[in-house]
């Protein structure tokens, strides 16, 4: 269901962006349309960090989708994480986080988002991608077999959300369109 | 109103959020839906540009820079706690930048307004703290952040004794130039006293300094510790905003420090913070 939504996305900003392609600002109507792509995007890694952290997750399983989670993010993009006991923000690669996450050292752990998010506006960078931010809010609960809860806490992840025109073929025509990457990810504790 | 505000932020979990949702998570999110969430959204709402759901408003939509809502949202963009702004001076402020002849609006695009970013390096490996200056910069057809000054103690350490008229001991003479100021080598050779030579109203570059202590490799940075933003941008006033990371309503970004000022004295204020030459 979720493929076939992208897919209608994917083909209304085709439309939109053959259009009006010389433009070089975002219309709201295009803005909202990518916003839509962006939390698609969002919404799968929500979905992949849930699977990821699920000790009942397989570890071959876990491994396929941190494949999968990787493949939403532009090279090099990092993960920037701080608490609230801590003045430093430790930075780690994207796999490492994930790897890090699969490898947590509980019996069960539990991973939910908040029905809330906040999407920014699209700013355009020199090179011409549009970039903006995307904030979520994630609950994670981590248990012991003979303890119950040991951990919690609720972070509120931004999200950078990166927007590229691109250009295909198909069937022998140029066909323009907005591709959506995932970028740097800043995760803040949040007060207790 | 400002009663009526709160009323509906803390009853939007129920009412539901305009854009889909990313989570099925039903705490109690009136928290999240309160706080301003991004920088982003502080000048909208300061703008009066999205509505309370967080939902944008464009030119020509019902409700775009409404006065009424925008003056609700003034009154949260505040830090509550603050005890530095006054209930005077925030009602001032918000009266003055809503003025309905010509009400002020901040524009991420224009000039008077840079970051402040407090961030640890380590300095030929000892842990310090750094504050970098940074301001939105035009490139091409895009924009960009740049740094525009660098703070760091040290640097300034270096240059203790500029402007020390008080100095008898340690200057060039003024017939130096007669010998081909081969005296210069006993003024260098006192490193820590070099500043007494310098002219007396040299300013020193510590952007310069740092590029090159970076270059060198003296200077690593390790992470950003607190950032916050010096807006100039609403006529005789200066703002201040900071994130608030706390379990209420009154979190996120918020004003965290608000002064009348004029033209003049903005001007000076920019050069104490930016340190600009």
């Amino acid at each position: 269901m979720r493929k076939l939504l992208s897919l209608i996305i994917m083909a209304c900003l085709f439309a939109v962006s053959n259009r009006v392609a010389a433009q070089d600002n975002l219309s709201p109507q295009r803005k909202q349309a990518i916003d839509s792509l962006a939390l698609e995007k969002v919404r799968d890694l929500s979905k992949y960090i849930s699977i990821i952290g699920d000790k009942k997750t397989p570890w071959s399983d876990a491994q396929r989708v941190i494949e999968r989670a990787v493949e939403l993010f532009m090279e090099n993009s990092e993960i920037g994480v701080s608490s609230l006991g801590k003045q430093d923000v430790n930075y780690y690669k994207i796999r490492e986080y994930f790897d890090r996450l699969m490898q947590l050292n509980y019996d069960k752990v539990t991973i939910d988002w908040y029905k809330i998010q906040y999407v920014s506006d699209l700013v355009r960078q020199p090179d011409g991608t549009y970039v903006g931010v995307i904030t979520i809010y994630q609950r994670f609960q981590a248990y012991d077999k003979e303890k119950g809860l040991v951990y919690e806490d609720t972070t509120k992840k931004d999200i950078t959300v990166y927007v590229k025109r691109k250009e295909t073929q198909i069937g022998g025509r140029l066909i323009g369109f907005w591709d959506v990457m995932l970028g740097d990810i800043r995760v803040k504790e949040t007060s207790k | 109103m400002r009663k009526f505000t709160w009323i509906v932020l803390l009853w939007l979990p129920i009412m539901g959020f305009s854009q889909g949702s990313i989570g099925s998570l039903t705490g109690d999110e009136s928290i999240f839906y309160a706080q301003t969430k991004q920088v982003n959204q502080f000048f909208l709402r300061f703008n009066g540009e999205e509505d309370i759901q967080g939902k944008r408003f464009y030119p020509g939509n019902q409700g775009y820079r409404d006065l009424k809502a925008r003056k609700s949202y003034l009154n949260i963009l505040f830090d509550n706690s603050s005890a530095v702004i006054g209930s005077d001076v925030k009602f001032v402020f918000i009266d003055d930048a809503l003025n309905k002849k010509n009400p002020a609006f901040l524009d991420f695009y224009a000039k008077g307004w840079f970051a402040e970013v407090t961030a640890t390096f380590t300095y030929k490996k000892e842990k310090v703290n750094l504050i970098l200056y940074l301001k939105i910069e035009k490139q091409s057809n895009g924009y960009k952040w740049v740094i525009s000054n660098v703070y760091f103690d040290r640097f300034e350490s270096w240059f203790t004794h500029l402007s020390d008229t008080s100095n008898l001991k340690y200057f060039i003479h003024p017939m130096s130039h007669e010998l081909d100021f081969m005296n210069l080598h006993k003024a260098f050779k006192e490193t820590e006293n070099l500043d007494f030579y310098l002219e007396r109203d040299y300013v020193p570059d510590m952007t310069a300094l740092f590029v090159m202590e970076m270059k060198n490799g003296n200077l690593d940075f390790v992470a950003v510790n607190n950032v916050k933003f010096h807006i100039f941008q609403v006529p005789n006033w200066y703002f201040e905003v900071s994130y608030f990371n706390r379990n209420s309503v009154n979190s996120g970004w918020l004003i965290s420090n608000v002064l009348r000022v004029n033209e003049k004295e903005k001007e000076d204020l920019m050069q104490h913070y930016t340190h600009v030459n």
